[in-house]
């Protein structure tokens, strides 16, 4: 038996925490996203929608500035309530989405494309944080284009309107939010899903677009064919403005309540995020 | 007190009805071990049972007394390459060393320290800042390595590691592997030189169809195969003497003369007798130049146990 002398000093240095870890993925991700031109460009356009918004609240709050100008009738349209949230809302998800079918396919599909989750796996990294690190980088993202200017364009608000305008419309605060986590949450899966299954970028990024319109031309055609309303549940942009509209307080849309449609919507999360799960193996068998 | 082994106690792992591995028992020292084997035999299944990526339907791997059960600790003692091209195409060879240690654990300005140390083992500081997309195959199975032995592990497992290299820092890598196992650590590897394998393994485990052939160091390998004879290459100027005289030792089983007439191919399964029947030619005054063993190396010991699945 030969005998070694262990002549080597392994690192024995502090280690980072979990949490630490699973961000180390997508600070370099969103490294990559950044310096890429087509997602500057998009994140740049998207902006302008709330620019717009910013200006309306602007104007809204300083009556002096229309006043006489057309009345009772102008005076409801310039208002800062849940109709003005929802038409925000409304263009920004389509914003989110055009990132998510960018940004998304760059995630999963090199690295399945590649081999390189056993890169990942034989680190202190289970299939869940991973799958969590993607989502972060997407979540992220498309926070930029939803959270973020919906947080600015709060704060402008309040601070123009005063507390007492919060006090009394918080619920908006609750719809904006809680409403774009759970699109941007949604998003987020269909685009990670979408990446797992097709490695060519290009033709992911048209799936995840794709996901949304088929089920959206899917929903009419039921609609039309059975003479229901119910077929609106499965499309996530009218089953989603449903709940936003009943989480803002607002009149609920004919068709599904706003839990059936959440029911669907969560399932639909569910069920890509097992095909996601499953198709993320450490190890490749070759039959 | 006993070297630190990476211990498999009759594992079996199959992929539906696929056989990965099967009853496998295996004690692996310190030291460079090589894995053997065709295609499908089994190799990267027991590399992946080491790493903790797939789990034993059978049996249990213990990997220097820590079960791949608990990654937490597995994965600071045990580096790994795939054979594959793993490497994101748009990170530069630094950051993606540097993510691999991040991952582990460290503090970014220890992993970019660590980072350059390591791409400075595999010659591979120059590039470090060129994104992995530009490098040569060569460079890119560097940079595995190179993300693989980056947080100084006891075991290292690396899956055709030899692959895409030129003869130079095909050398060197060798050399570096040796220079590890010399540590006491364990470096595992799978290639399908064999004739490299020869020369820097100190272990070799063959394998065919999920099954172990044969383990251990290659002589000791090959001195239990009794149903081939041993072969030894004579070199001698009087060769058609020395076949004459070795025809008339009992523990001799055949002798070829060379094509070249260079010297004798003798057959034996008796070592020491063939030994002193040489002994005996040599006092008698015939110059012998050399004897050296024709078929102590994994070429031979595949062919034997594994035969023509190469």
């Amino acid at each position: 038996m030969a005998v070694y002398k262990r002549g080597y000093q392994r690192y024995e240095g502090g280690r980072t925490s979990h949490w630490n870890r699973i961000l180390v993925m997508p600070r370099f991700s969103w490294q990559r996203l950044m310096g890429m031109k087509v997602t500057i460009v998009v994140l740049a356009v998207s902006m302008v929608w709330p620019l717009m918004c910013a200006a309306f609240i602007y104007v809204a709050n300083h009556a002096e500035l229309w006043q006489g100008l057309g009345g009772g009738g102008l005076s409801n349209f310039l208002s800062i309530d849940g109709r003005f949230f929802e038409v925000f809302m409304n263009a920004q998800a389509v914003f989110a989405t055009i990132l998510a079918a960018i940004a998304g396919p760059g995630l999963i599909a090199p690295d399945l494309a590649n081999n390189a989750l056993p890169l990942y796996f034989s680190r202190p990294l289970t299939r869940s944080d991973y799958i969590l690190s993607r989502l972060i980088v997407l979540l992220g993202m498309l926070s930029l284009v939803t959270l973020a200017p919906a947080l600015l364009l709060f704060v402008m608000q309040v601070g123009l309107a005063g507390w007492d305008w919060l006090a009394g419309h918080w619920i908006y605060a609750w719809g904006v939010f809680g409403g774009f986590a759970l699109w941007i949450a949604l998003v987020s899966v269909v685009a990670m899903a979408c990446s797992a299954y097709v490695k060519w970028r290009v033709i992911a990024g048209a799936l995840v677009l794709g996901f949304f319109t088929v089920l959206s031309g899917a929903a009419s055609m039921i609609n039309a064919v059975f003479r229901v309303d119910w077929g609106r549940a499965i499309n996530p942009a009218m089953a989603m403005n449903q709940i936003w509209r009943t989480m803002m307080a607002m009149e609920p849309l004919d068709g599904p309540t706003a839990v059936e449609c959440a029911v669907v919507m969560c399932s639909m999360g569910v069920v890509l995020l097992l095909a996601l799960s499953r198709k993320l193996r450490p190890v490749e068998v070759v039959k | 007190m006993s070297a630190p082994q990476i211990v498999f106690d009759d594992v079996s792992k199959f992929y539906g009805d696929v056989l990965g591995v099967n009853r496998v028992t295996l004690n692996i020292p310190p030291g460079i071990t090589s894995l053997v084997g065709p295609n499908g035999s089994g190799k990267t299944t027991l590399m992946n049972l080491i790493a903790g990526l797939i789990r034993p339907d059978r049996g249990t791997v213990r990997v220097r007394g820590i079960s791949p059960e608990d990654p937490e600790h597995l994965m600071r003692v045990l580096g790994y390459a795939t054979q594959y091209d793993a490497a994101p195409r748009g990170m530069t060879g630094l950051d993606f060393v540097a993510m691999a240690l991040m991952l582990h654990g460290m503090s970014e300005s220890d992993a970019n320290k660590h980072a350059w140390q390591a791409l400075d083992r595999v010659n591979l500081t120059d590039a470090a800042k060129r994104k992995v997309g530009a490098y040569s195959k060569g460079m890119r199975q560097r940079v595995r390595l190179a993300q693989a032995l980056a947080h100084e592990p006891d075991v290292l497992v690396l899956d055709e590691p030899l692959n895409g290299l030129d003869p130079l820092v095909r050398a060197e890598t060798i050399a570096s592997f040796r220079e590890y196992a010399d540590q006491g650590r364990h470096v595992l590897l799978s290639s399908h030189v064999l004739q490299e394998v020869d020369v820097f393994s100190d272990q070799v485990i063959l394998i065919a169809n999920g099954a172990i052939m044969a383990e251990g160091e290659i002589r000791s390998v090959r001195d239990e195969i009794k149903e081939h004879p041993s072969q030894y290459l004579l070199r001698c100027r009087d060769t058609a003497r020395v076949a004459a005289l070795l025809f008339g030792e009992v523990d001799v089983n055949e002798v070829k003369v060379l094509e070249d007439g260079s010297g004798l191919l003798v057959m034996t399964r008796n070592r020491d007798g063939l030994a002193s029947a040489l002994a005996g030619i040599a006092l008698s005054g015939i110059e012998i130049d050399g004897v050296i063993p024709a078929d102590e190396n994994v070429d031979a010991l595949y062919e034997y146990l594994i035969g023509g699945g190469r």
